[in-house]
Parts: structure tokens; sequence; C-alpha cells
């Protein structure tokens, strides 16, 4: 599910056009970009998650998985600013098992930001290598077939797509034939599947603009194969518009992730998760033990709102055309 | 017009046998085999075959696939194996999809409700304050999870302002019309914010889209009122590419009402399939994914072909190729 759904349907609206290629491209999309105050927040919200990603083990006060009330077991959530029987200091309280959400919050944007960003890099390889394909040799077989491909892979919405084949795998590690997968990788790959379509929709889009322009009719005249100008002429100029859809397809790609979490189908326990955080914050909600959902609730709704103005602040600096007709 | 449809029509009959060849595959892709994930570590090679036998699991793939399909043609989605052992999985779904169904209705009203006036607003005050506001909001409903709105909705609505109806759970419709409504509401707001998000920032991009035409500044130049060009013209041509964003958006309403019914306990298919990779019961993930896809796919062939008779030029467009 998401709204990836709809917006991978909506960019043949939304689409943006290569920036025009002349000196300074770099400088103009920065000029542009800068000028955008709420792109820049969003650059700046995604870089604190990223140092918070890398340095969790540094910046938590506590191991995330450590109980620090005895005896083991379930307990009363403890609310922000308290202190346990043994005078640990809960900043943002703690939950079920008195472990430190704080600490747990940090370790589960880790994770969470672990599995969006392989399974972006593998959707983008993949996408990117079908859309090509299928782009540079347009009409023929090899088009056809792939864009039939994803014509049937968008068919099936992200996450039921997502659950379907969790559900056939099954939860944990998975072996398959002598290949064991971690059950994180496998959760990575699930996603990736969902969702390089969209990239190859994008990146055949991209590169059939680019193949109306000049400098491709000149490669091809120097006698360069389908391959060399593909990879040496096309490629390069395809970045920026996948840039776009990278930062908005990990606004997505966080939610499915953290949705998968949710659902149970993800992480497993005791894996600090912020998808299984707000689960299991869902039988304390009685005893109002409201830092419990809010925490992490509030990290996911950051991270992905910090991808969402970015990705939107780099599609507005990219095609300056548009942002001045939408935004006046 | 009837080439156009039938044209549609024949491009999506393939789709949905190749979105089917997958969901029957998705059985196979399980480490070990199906019937031996289904029954767990304790089996008896006796149970085994039995099993696989009533499940057509002994035949060839090629006629596994026919039967299924010749089965599920007929409405036949086979027979739960253990969420209710025995129990047909069509009338399983029946049970179910009323619910989910409701849900997406009710999320989509909510929605365009909205939607509708914000994005309108939003863009006759083209960065003004109230524009600024609505698209901070609307950036912030894109990107709130729908999961965590809801548990908050919970806590605020049904725990700190103790409402019974804040809390979760289910009334039939049938029951009483009223508290299955008052019960569906946080459930509909949960899953229609971000699609209401979604749809303003849609509609306000296409006003300003319809708002800097020709047609607009000949009939401004004609001296019509311009309360009457937003009326007759703006909000009126506006509105066409929201409703391709509006059917585009069955998939997205039917992947989020997973995670909308198992925060408030509904009795939906969203639940069920949840469920039912919990306890590997794959004749109902099967018939739940391949309702989905056949939905999804009915609904954005319905848009289209709304879509065309709205817009001429779409169907001229395509018939020109």
């Amino acid at each position: 599910m998401s709204t990836a759904d709809i917006a991978t349907r909506t960019t043949d609206v939304m689409t943006p056009t290569v920036a025009r290629k002349h000196r300074g491209v770099l400088e103009e999309v920065w000029h542009n970009f800068k000028k955008n105050r709420l792109s820049l927040a969003g650059g700046v919200i995604v870089m604190v998650f990223i140092v918070i990603a890398v340095f969790a083990p540094l910046l938590s006060p506590y191991n995330p998985v450590e109980q620090f009330d005895a005896p083991p077991g379930e307990h009363h959530p403890l609310p922000p600013l308290s202190r346990s029987k043994e005078g640990t200091f809960f900043l943002f309280g703690s939950d079920k098992f008195g472990r430190d959400i704080l600490s747990r919050a940090f370790y589960g944007t880790r994770t969470l930001l672990q599995i969006a960003i392989s399974s972006i890099t593998i959707a983008f390889v993949l996408g990117v290598f079908m859309g090509a394909v299928a782009g540079y040799w347009k009409g023929s077989w090899v088009d056809e077939l792939i864009m039939r491909a994803v014509d049937v892979m968008l068919s099936f919405p992200t996450l039921v797509l997502a659950i379907a084949l969790l559900g056939a795998f099954g939860i944990g590690k998975t072996h398959i034939g002598p290949i064991t997968l971690s059950n994180m990788f496998k959760i990575a790959i699930v996603i990736a599947i969902t969702y390089s379509p969209r990239f190859a929709r994008v990146m055949r889009g991209v590169v059939l603009q680019e193949m109306s322009e000049d400098y491709v009719d000149a490669a091809k005249v120097a006698g360069g194969s389908g391959w060399q100008i593909l990879a040496r002429e096309i490629l390069i100029n395809t970045i920026p518009p996948l840039i776009v859809q990278g930062s908005l397809m990990m606004a997505t790609t966080v939610l499915t992730s953290a949705s998968l979490s949710f659902l149970g189908l993800g992480l497993q326990p005791p894996r600090p998760s912020l998808g299984i955080m707000l689960n299991e914050s869902r039988d304390f909600l009685f005893l109002k033990a409201w830092w419990y959902p809010l925490v992490p609730g509030v990290f996911i709704l950051l991270i992905i709102l910090g991808f969402n103005l970015l990705g939107d602040g780099l599609r507005d600096s990219l095609d300056p055309r548009q942002a001045r007709r939408t935004r006046g | 017009m009837g080439i156009y449809i039938l044209k549609r029509l024949l491009l999506a009959i393939p789709t949905l046998l190749a979105a089917s060849i997958i969901i029957f595959m998705l059985i196979h892709l399980a480490p070990g085999g199906p019937v031996r994930v289904m029954l767990g570590p304790a089996q008896d090679a006796a149970l085994v075959e039995k099993l696989r036998h009533q499940l057509g699991l002994d035949l060839p793939l090629h006629e596994q696939y026919l039967r299924w399909i010749d089965k599920a043609l007929h409405g036949d989605l086979g027979i739960s194996v253990t969420i209710q052992r025995g129990a047909s999985v069509t009338e399983l779904l029946a049970q179910r999809y009323a619910t989910t169904l409701e849900l997406a209705f009710l999320s989509t009203v909510i929605a365009l409700l909205i939607a509708i006036p914000t994005g309108i607003t939003s863009a006759l005050h083209q960065n003004k304050l109230a524009d600024h506001i609505s698209r901070i909001v609307a950036m912030l409903g894109v990107s709130i999870p729908n999961f965590f709105l809801g548990i908050m909705m919970i806590l605020i609505v049904g725990v700190f302002l103790h409402q019974p109806w804040g809390t979760g759970g289910f009334v039939p419709l049938h029951k009483s019309v009223r508290e299955n409504l008052i019960r569906m509401l946080l459930p509909s707001l949960a899953l229609g914010t971000a699609y209401s998000a979604i749809i303003m920032r849609m509609l306000r991009s296409s006003m300003l889209d319809v708002m800097s035409q020709d047609y607009v500044r000949t009939a401004r130049a004609m001296g019509i009122g311009w309360g009457s060009i937003v009326r007759q013209d703006i909000v009126k041509n506006a509105l066409i590419p929201v409703i391709t964003v509006i059917g585009n958006s069955i998939g997205y309403l039917l992947g989020g009402s997973i995670v909308t019914e198992t925060i408030f306990r509904l009795p939906g298919v969203g639940g069920l399939v949840i469920t039912g990779v919990f306890r590997r019961d794959f004749p109902v993930i099967q018939g739940i994914v391949l309702t989905i896809v056949v939905i999804r796919i009915a609904v954005n062939l319905l848009v289209d072909i709304l879509y065309s008779i709205i817009d001429p030029r779409i169907r001229y467009g395509e018939e020109g190729k």
C-alpha cells in the first residue's frame, strides 16, 4: 500500500522534465533548492535521522534490549523523565519489559533505514536496468515483455504483494535450497521486488525523453553500439529525475517496511523496530501510556516527512518551470 | 468509443491472467512445499499425502493451475486449511468484504469532504496564508503512517475522552446502522487522511493548471464574473484528473485496510490475510490477493473508460496511434 500507488500513476502528470543542460546545472539546482525552505528542512531531517541510524550505538543511553526492571517480565511502562527502581533514568519512558524507549527508537531507526536503503538500492538497480533496456529498444519485443511484466506487478497494491510474498516465504529466516536468507535481507528483497517496477516505468520514460535529444543521434552516427550509448551517454542524464523518484520512493519504502513490522511480518522481537514498538503499545493504551506509541510514531512520521519534503524540493529545483507554475 | 473500450478490456485480460499465475505460484514458493509448511513440524507421511491429494498438489503444475483458475472463475476459491478448516474461502471472503468495502467507501467520502474544499481554497488563495497552512497540513497528512494515526485516535478519543466508540470494535451494518457508522468513523478517518492529502494536492495543482489556461483569461476578458468562472470552468475541469487519482486509489485503500483493520480489530479481509499468513492458510491468502487484484484492475478499467467519456482527447489520442 502506499501513496506511491497513486503517485506512480500520477507521475505522468508530474514527472520532472530534465533540467535544461547548460553550464552550471548543479549550481542552478542548488540555487533553486536553497530558496525552498521546506525542502531544506527535509534535507536536514533526513540528515539527522541518518546520523541517528549510523551512530545509534554511540547515541543510545542504554542497551536497547536490556530490561531494567527486575524481575524480568511484563511491567507497567514508566512515563518519560522517570527512573526505574534501580535508578535508571528514562528520558522518553520505558516499555513493557522495562527497556529504554529512546534507545529502542534509535536502534529502530537504524534497522528501519537499513531495510529501506537496501531495498531501494536493489529496486533501483533492477528497475533502472529494466527501464533503460525497455526505453532504448522501444517497441521491440524486449520492451513489450518488460513493460507487460511491469504492468502485471503494478496491478498488485504494494503492501498486498509484499504480504503475499512474505506469506509464501514464511516469517523469520528462510532457507531456499542451500542459501539461508536472514529475515532482514529477505524483507529488503521482498520490498525491492514490489518497488522495482516503479523505477522501471520512470526510467523508461526518462530514457525515451533523452532519446529525442540530438546528442543521442550524434553518438549513433559516431557508431556507438546501443549498450555503449546507453551506458556512456544516456545514463548520466537520467540521474536527476531518478534522484527525485528515489527520494520520494524512500518515503513510501520506509512506510511499507514500518507497516510490515507493525503487522508482525517484518523484523521479529526482541530486535528493536519502530513498527513493533507501535504494535506493542496497543496493549497499553488503556493504561494511558501515551509515550509508548508517540515516540516511535513521531520517529517514523519525521523520517517519511523528511524524504517527502526533500523529494518535492528536489523535483521543483530540477524543474524550475513546473515549480513556477505550481508555486507562482 | 466502442473500440477504445474493447481495446482496454482486451489489454486487461492478459494482465489479469499473468497476475493469477503469480498468485498461484506463491504457494509453491514456500520452502519445503506448501503442505509441510501448513501442517507444521509434526507431520505424518500419510496425512501429508492425503492433504496433497485433497488440494490437488500431486498433479502436474499446469494442471493444478488450470483446475485452480477454472474453479476461481466459477467463484470457488478453494477451502480454508487452518483458519476454519473445511470452510469455503469464497464464503469467508464474502462476509469480510462487506466490512472492507464499507471502510474503503467511507474513507473515500471523508477524503473528498476534506480534500475538495481545501484544495479549491488553497488554489484560489495561492501563496496566501490559507494555502501555506493547507499545504503543510497536507504534507503531514501524506507522511503520517495510518497505523500511528489510528493508535493516537484510539488513545485520544477512546482512552482520554472516554468515548466507548473510540476504542475500536465493530457493529455489523444490519444490526444497527447508526452504531456501525459511529464505530467506522475513526477507522475511515485513519485510512482517509493520507488519501485526502493526496487528492487535495492533486486538485490544487490541477486547479492552478486550469487557471493559467487561455480560455480562463478569455472568459475574464469577456467580463464574466470570477465566481462563475471558478464554478463553471475551473473546478469542473480541475476535477477531471482527480477522478483518475480516486480510481487508482482503490489499491491504496485495499492495502491500507489491512493495517487499519488490524488496529481497530475490524472483521474485514485485511485482518484475515494477516491471520492467513501467520497460520499459513494458503488458499485464504491466494483468494484474498486474487480478489484484490481483480477489483483493482476492474476499477482502473472503469476509471479509464469514464475518463475517456469525460475527456475525449484521451480517446482520440489512443485511436490515432
